[in-house]
This record gives C-alpha cells, structure tokens and sequence, in this order.
C-alpha cells in the first residue's frame, strides 16, 4: 500500500512555480527524507500532502484519498513544524490533552512521559515558549499521536543539541515500536541520514533523486588529482562537480559507474578515489549556479 | 484503508468543546462591554417631569437598550475576529476540516449568543440594583416580568444577537475571502445609507428593523431570525470552500 502518491503535482503561484511537476511514490511504514535547499518547495509539499495547500495541477493521494479539505485524511495525518498555531486559552496540559481526544491512537503516557522529561510546565501557555522550547512541544504531539503519516517539517529548528539528539532518538524508537510513515524534511542531511531509510532530494520544485540513502551514498565517487590526469579520466561524461583545489589540484564528482578495473587504472594514474558522503552529494547536485560562494568575493 | 473511519458530528462535537474553551477570552470583553453598557445607561433613554404649586417631579425612565445594543455589537465584532487567520488555524492544529470547522464555530456562535441573551438579562438586574443604590431619588418602580414574557424576551434577545454574530461571521468570511472587502463594504453599507438618505425619507435601516422588530408572533420572529442568519452561515461556507491554510 502508498501511502503518498503524487503524480505530475504542479503548485503555482503567479507565474512563479514553487513545485513543478514532482511525481513520486511514498511506500507505507518507511522513514523518508525531503530534502532540499531553503526555497526549494519543501514546505510547499508538505501542505499539499497534509491537505492544507490546493495543488494547481496534478494529483496527489495520501492513503488513496485527496488530501484538500478532507476529514478522514486531517485524522491519521499529523504536521508539525515550527509555527503550529495553538490557542493561548488552554495550558501546556490541556493541549496535552486536547490533542489526545481528538487523535485515535493517540498515546497518552508516551506523551506525559516526554512532556516531564522536557521538564515543561503544565501550566504554562504555548505563546510563551521559547522557539525552542516550542519545537520540542510540537514534536511531542508530533510523536504521540501516533498517525499513520507523520510529517514533520524542520522539526528541530531552535532545538539546542542534546535535545536535537533525544528527538531522533525518540523518533527511532517509537518508529521501531510503532512502524508509520514518516516525512521529514530538513536541510541537515548529515545529522538525519541514519535515521532515514530513503531521500527524496528536491530543488526548485524538481525532484532531482529519489532513493534509499544506502544507494545514494554509493551513488557518486569523487576524484582527487593532478587537473590535466582528472580531466582525462572523466572525459566523456558530465561531472557532478567540479572544484579547483589550487596547486594544479582538481576534484571531480561522478557518478559511480566506473567498474574495478577502470577504478584500479586511475590509481595507478595517481589519482584518489574517495566515497562522497549523502549530504555533500546533495549540495552538490543542488548547487545554485556554477561555482560556488567562493566566485562571489572574486572580482579581478 | 482506514483502521478508524472518522465521523464527522464527533469531531465537531470535539472541536466545539475545544472552541469553548480557547475562545473564553471573548466573554472576558462581554463583560467588559456589559458593564460600559450598564455606566452609559444611567443617564436614562428619556425623561418628564413637571411641577404644581409645591410639588415638583420628574420622571427618569431606564431601560436595558443599551446593554442590548452593546452586546450585538460584541457579538458582531467577536465572530469577526473569530474568522481571522490566528483563530482560524487554531483548528489545523488537530483534526478538521472547513466544513466541521465551520459546524463548530457556528455552535459557538450560537451558545455564545444564548449565553449573552441570559447575562443582557442578568445584568439588567445589576443594572436595577446599582440605579437603587446610586440614583438619590425616592421611589423606583420597576416592570415586572411573568415567567413566558421572560422566556421570550430573553429568547428574543438571544436571537438578536445571534442575528449579528451570524451576520458579523459572513462579513469576516468575506474579508478573509478577499481584502477588498474590508474596505468595499463599509463604503456600500454607508454609501447606501447616505443614497437612501438624500431622498429626505430613509427607509433602509427602518425597513430592516420593522422586519424583525415588529413581528408579534414569537414563532414567526425565530423563523426570519434563523432564516436570516442561515443564509449568512451558508454565505461563509461557500466563499470559503476553496480557502486554503496558508500560514
């Protein structure tokens, strides 16, 4: 069974468009990463899969259903990001458990539990958290009502460290406990990528990959050398990347497709042949423009 | 797929419950508005008097108009802000959608009303009570009510402010729907006034209280009251059938 499924999905606004014809399939009970630069219509997605966004085109179903505006998909879905609007009329608690009356699976203990551990105040208003403090509320409705699509949006945003680190532990384990779909976006790859089990990698409402992370890390190799020997290993296809090292140096980023023997020839030739890792992978493929922040401040 | 299916009138029912608890600020105004209403009306709606050889006398006369007014106009202007974005998303923190948000804020609107219809009664009493202690004069006599003109007359009072909490949803709606309106419609309301107006003989404002002021069945009254106030509330659900939650 999908839980997500998007097809030829265009939201426009204006003429400007933030997702552009993004076609994908989220199978059930598995921890994915959206993943993209600021802009890149994370956000944007996500509404349209919680239901809060009308796509301009294109279609979108969550659990088989369309879902804009409608009940059955808003119960067994669940969005947490850092601006969640709760009423400033009811404490810490009570949202507690409002939320609880209005989610079926909701677990009650599992929230009391992380809601003392946090050591927030029962008795204390959501509008008068810090932004921190905030995110690590949200993320604990996010957790404990248990819905079978869980979509967090930067959840750690304001999180200091530690706390960033008990939430994707928290996240795991209730995971393991409780399989359910899983959306989380974040610019972080780094910090997210043993949790995730595939990446959907976006920019500019494009998608750009979408596979499990295990192959994304075998996805590209990067090249280290002496420029004029990188060139003309590489020649014939179109690199990743490429980036001056200075002294004659260039690094190169291909994808992996070389076999052992072509990859034993370059060693040979002097060159180094290194794993790039998930999150240096992404940057790279979404890199804005040719060449990097370095071609701003280089104006002789 | 659903292990659960969702019934609609249950979410509602919670998101109501939910409504009168976060929404409670709004009472805290009623009050305040109340009691602004109760200093304005000692000044009295009318006043006789005369004199003979050694007997003067003036006749003061006080009603609760003014507490009245004041509080459709706080039925008005709260399911206006009720209609805005922050309140609004309150609901997208759990489970809704337009359509149950809407149920619910229309059981508010109207609880909220009946709840109004009663403390314009109660505070009535206060107001009697104040005037007793604060107003230097000799003798007051009061209106006394029996237990049906009571009923109706707090029924009715309720009903009035339901009307303009209904009415003061629709124009919310509107302005949500598009920011013109905020602007379009003071100019139409007072623009119409003024045209109707210039003839000499305004019948606008007149026309629309004869409608429901001087209906003498009480049926009749709630009939044309929530026939009224229906169509504001099918008006809200339509323009915002396609709004989206943009925050």
């Amino acid at each position: 069974m999908n839980a997500v499924v998007c097809n030829e999905l265009i939201k426009q606004y204006g003429s400007y468009k933030a997702i552009n014809e993004l076609s994908f399939t989220f199978t059930e009970n598995k921890i994915t990463g959206l993943i993209g630069r600021n802009g890149a219509g994370k956000t944007t997605l996500l509404k349209i899969i919680a239901g809060y966004l009308l796509p301009s085109s294109g279609e979108v179903r969550v659990f088989g259903e369309r879902p804009f505006n409608n009940l059955n998909v808003s119960a067994h879905t669940i969005f947490i990001d850092n601006e969640m609007s709760f009423s400033n009329g009811l404490t810490l608690f009570e949202l507690l458990e409002t939320a609880g009356s209005f989610y079926p699976n909701w677990d009650r203990g599992l929230a009391h539990r992380l809601f003392s551990y946090f050591s927030f105040n029962p008795n204390q208003y959501h509008g008068n958290l810090s932004k921190g403090m905030r995110s690590t509320f949200n993320m604990i409705i996010g957790l404990s009502s248990r819905c079978p699509l869980t979509i967090f949006d930067e959840p750690t945003s304001g999180m200091d460290s530690p706390t960033r680190n008990d939430f994707y532990r928290a996240l795991l384990k209730e995971y393991i406990a409780h399989p359910r779909t899983i959306i989380l976006s974040s610019h972080l790859l780094e910090e997210v990528e043993d949790l995730l089990e595939d990446i959907l990698l976006i920019n500019s409402g494009e998608k750009y990959l979408h596979m499990g992370i295990e192959d994304l890390k075998q996805h590209a190799v990067g090249v280290r050398g002496e420029a004029e020997t990188v060139t003309r290993w590489i020649s014939g296809i179109q690199p990743i990347h490429v980036q001056e090292m200075g002294a004659g140096m260039t690094y190169a980023v291909i994808e992996n497709e070389r076999s052992k023997k072509e990859l034993e020839e370059a060693r040979i030739l002097g060159l180094e042949i290194a794993p790039v890792s998930a999150e240096k992978l992404c940057s790279y493929l979404t890199k804005q423009s040719r060449g990097g922040i370095d071609d701003v401040f280089n104006r002789g | 797929m659903y292990l659960t299916e969702v019934k609609e009138w249950d979410i509602v029912k919670k998101q109501f419950r939910y409504k009168l608890k976060s929404y409670f600020g709004v009472f805290n105004s009623m009050m305040a508005i109340q009691l602004l209403a109760i200093l304005f009306s000692f000044n009295g709606t009318g006043m006789s008097g005369g004199s003979s050889g050694t007997l003067d006398y003036e006749v003061h006369y006080f009603t609760n108009d003014i507490i009245q007014v004041f509080t459709m106009i706080w039925a008005f202007i709260s399911a206006i802000i009720i209609t805005t974005k922050a309140y609004r998303y309150d609901d997208y923190a759990f489970v809704t959608n337009r359509k149950v948000s809407h149920y619910s804020n229309f059981l508010f609107l109207f609880s909220a009303s009946m709840f109004a219809g009663v403390t314009v009664y109660l505070s009535t009493h206060l107001f009697k009570v104040l005037t007793h202690m604060l107003v230097d004069q000799s003798s007051i006599m009061v209106d006394s009510m029996t237990i049906t003109e009571f009923m109706t007359g707090t029924g009715a009072s309720a009903m009035y402010i339901f009307l303009f909490a209904t009415a003061g949803y629709f124009v919310g709606m509107l302005t949500q729907f598009n920011k013109i309106f905020s602007i379009l419609l003071p100019v139409v309301f007072i623009g119409a006034l003024i045209l109707d107006g210039l003839t000499g003989n305004p019948t606008l404002l007149i026309n629309a209280a004869t409608f429901f002021g001087s209906e003498t069945s009480f049926i009749f009254f709630l009939i044309k009251v929530l026939g009224v106030s229906f169509i504001f509330l099918l008006g809200s659900m339509g323009i915002s059938n396609q709004m989206e939650v943009s925050k």
